[in-house]
């Protein structure tokens, strides 16, 4: 089944194209690799469909219903969750907290608090940070704000994770984690569409490739396919074909 | 229980036989810490207020008119306080759009507009000479009318006004609601991708810091006994609490220790030596706190 679909989705910062009609379909339970340099919009087209960027034209629909300018809370409360390239947690506040903030505000949550901190537990076993839950966000390593960060984005049970770089900056053992990780998610039945440089990871989790480049889809296919093909070469070195 | 062990205490302070001047500053004091524990409220969702003399002018107006028109003392500081409160919602619901200083800026404008609006609407407010003649609370039947100089009611009533603000701060930073604040405050668009939806809890904020700055305002206007414009709507009441809060750091009792001391130094101290300068005090710590604030991370 059609879990989300983006229709010809297009951006503009002034004068510069950010989103130039972009159009796919994404169905249950596929793990999507972003691919595409600096700059093709990746992270622009996080933003539209997690809600913080309304196009100026084109629709996002959600399992059938067009979601297109509804606010990120929302969106959110839909199934819609979304990791930063750089975290940004509350500070101030504890790991245990920053995560209670998702369990409590979500749709379909746990009614007691118990309840909610026992979920919040849950969560901080997945990703691995019950050690830190007193901590400080504000404290944790680069690694640790990424666990959190991921913590977060499943808060609300989503049904589609979009995630910004998971695996750049961490150690080769931390890509390895990762890619156990994106296992794990598919298996528990998310979609995922993540944005990823490390080709070894994509070619391991990935269903699909979609490669954005200047605003525009350029590839869309299997890995094998899409990784070897010349588009790609194209879009990352600009080389002429 | 250690805030009740304080309150209790400084319930007693009358019975000393303190001079009627001392229980008019002690009054005074307390209706400051109560605002700035109120503006504290609001800073815990990272919400900047330059106007809560915008809620304490509509709670010493909204309670004087109520007693001007023959309702009791109790009655009208209730209406009073449930002014502000609906003022507080309606600047929460512009505060679901801005943030930072364009919302402080907002609040600020707010106050100046009420204090045009109480200037000029001679019919109701009675212009810029106030309202005159709301009658005073009544003393506790227990204690004895002269022994404070007919002010241990006022002083008792702004006591119970600082309690209830540090009660409700102390429910609200517990509750769910504070945990919404605070995610607010350290991260409003990490809040929204979270399903956190900002505006409830920003008029709840607001409401709740209009609600005890208005009881304040309210409890003001019968313990002077008159309410004028460029007073309750002044910049006084809107600035003073943000230098209180600001000096008193981040914990629940903080600021209004610090509005206490701040105030109390500034009239027994500086108001005595420097008359002229008694208001020096104010401009520095101004000063200071502007210098101090961004490190305090108290603009969003």
């Amino acid at each position: 089944m059609t879990l989300l679909e983006a229709r010809g989705i297009s951006v503009a910062y002034g004068g510069l194209v950010a989103l130039g009609g972009v159009d796919f379909a994404i169905e249950e339970r596929q793990v999507i690799a972003l691919l595409g340099p600096n700059g093709s919009g990746k992270t622009t087209l996080f933003d539209v469909l997690s809600g913080l960027r309304r196009p100026a034209a084109g629709d996002v629909w959600l399992r059938g219903e067009c979601v297109t300018g509804l606010p990120p809370w929302q969106l959110a409360r839909r199934g819609v969750g979304r990791t930063f390239q750089i975290p940004e947690p509350f500070g101030a506040l504890t790991v245990r907290d920053n995560v209670l903030v998702g369990v409590t505000f979500q749709a379909r949550q746990p009614r007691t608090r118990a309840a909610r901190l026992r979920e919040v537990e849950r969560l901080l076993t997945i990703v691995g940070l019950t050690g830190r839950a007193g901590a400080a966000a504000a404290t944790l390593s680069l690694g640790e704000r990424k666990r959190l960060e991921l913590a977060l984005s499943l808060s609300g049970r989503p049904a589609l994770l979009l995630l910004d770089e998971l695996a750049s900056g961490l150690s080769p053992k931390g890509r390895e984690e990762v890619v156990r990780f994106y296992a794990r998610l598919r298996a528990d039945g998310l979609t995922i569409v993540a944005v990823e440089h490390s080709f070894a990871v994509l070619a391991e989790v990935a269903d699909r490739v979609l490669v954005l480049d200047r605003g525009t889809l350029v590839a869309d296919g299997p890995p094998a396919a899409v990784l070897d093909s010349p588009t790609l070469r194209t879009a990352y070195l600009g080389e002429e074909e | 229980m250690k805030l009740a062990a304080a309150l209790l205490v400084l319930a007693a302070l009358p019975l000393l036989g303190l001079p009627a001047y001392y229980l008019y500053l002690f009054s005074m004091a307390y209706l400051f810490a109560t605002l700035a524990t109120a503006w504290n409220l609001l800073a815990y969702g990272g919400l900047v207020s330059f106007g809560q003399a915008a809620f304490f002018g509509l709670g010493a107006y909204g309670a004087a008119l109520a007693s001007l028109h023959g309702a009791s003392p109790w009655l009208a500081i209730t209406l009073g306080a449930a002014l502000a409160a609906a003022g507080g919602a309606a600047v929460g619901l512009a505060a679901g759009r801005l943030n930072g200083a364009a919302l402080a800026l907002a609040t600020l404008a707010t106050a100046e507009l009420l204090r045009g609006v109480a200037l000029n609407w001679t019919a109701l407010t009675g212009g810029g000479s106030g309202l005159v003649g709301i009658p005073p609370v009544p003393s506790l039947p227990a204690i004895p009318l002269e022994l404070g100089g007919g002010r241990v009611g006022a002083y008792h009533l702004s006591l119970a006004t600082l309690g209830a603000a540090l009660t409700l701060s102390a429910a609200v930073v517990r509750s769910r609601a504070g945990l919404a604040l605070a995610a607010l405050r350290e991260g409003e668009t990490r809040g929204t991708l979270l399903g956190l939806r900002p505006l409830p809890w920003k008029v709840l904020a607001f409401s709740l810091s209009g609600v005890a700055t208005g009881l304040a305002g309210a409890v003001y206007a019968h313990m002077l006994g008159a309410v004028e414009p460029d007073v309750v709507f002044g910049r006084l009441f809107s600035i003073a609490p943000l230098v209180m809060a600001t000096l008193g750091g981040r914990s629940l009792p903080g600021p209004a220790a610090a509005a206490v001391t701040f105030y109390l130094v500034s009239e027994l101290v500086f108001h005595p030596l420097a008359p002229a300068l008694h208001q020096l005090p104010y401009a520095l710590a101004l000063i200071a706190v502007a210098l101090v604030l961004p490190a305090s991370r108290r603009m969003p």
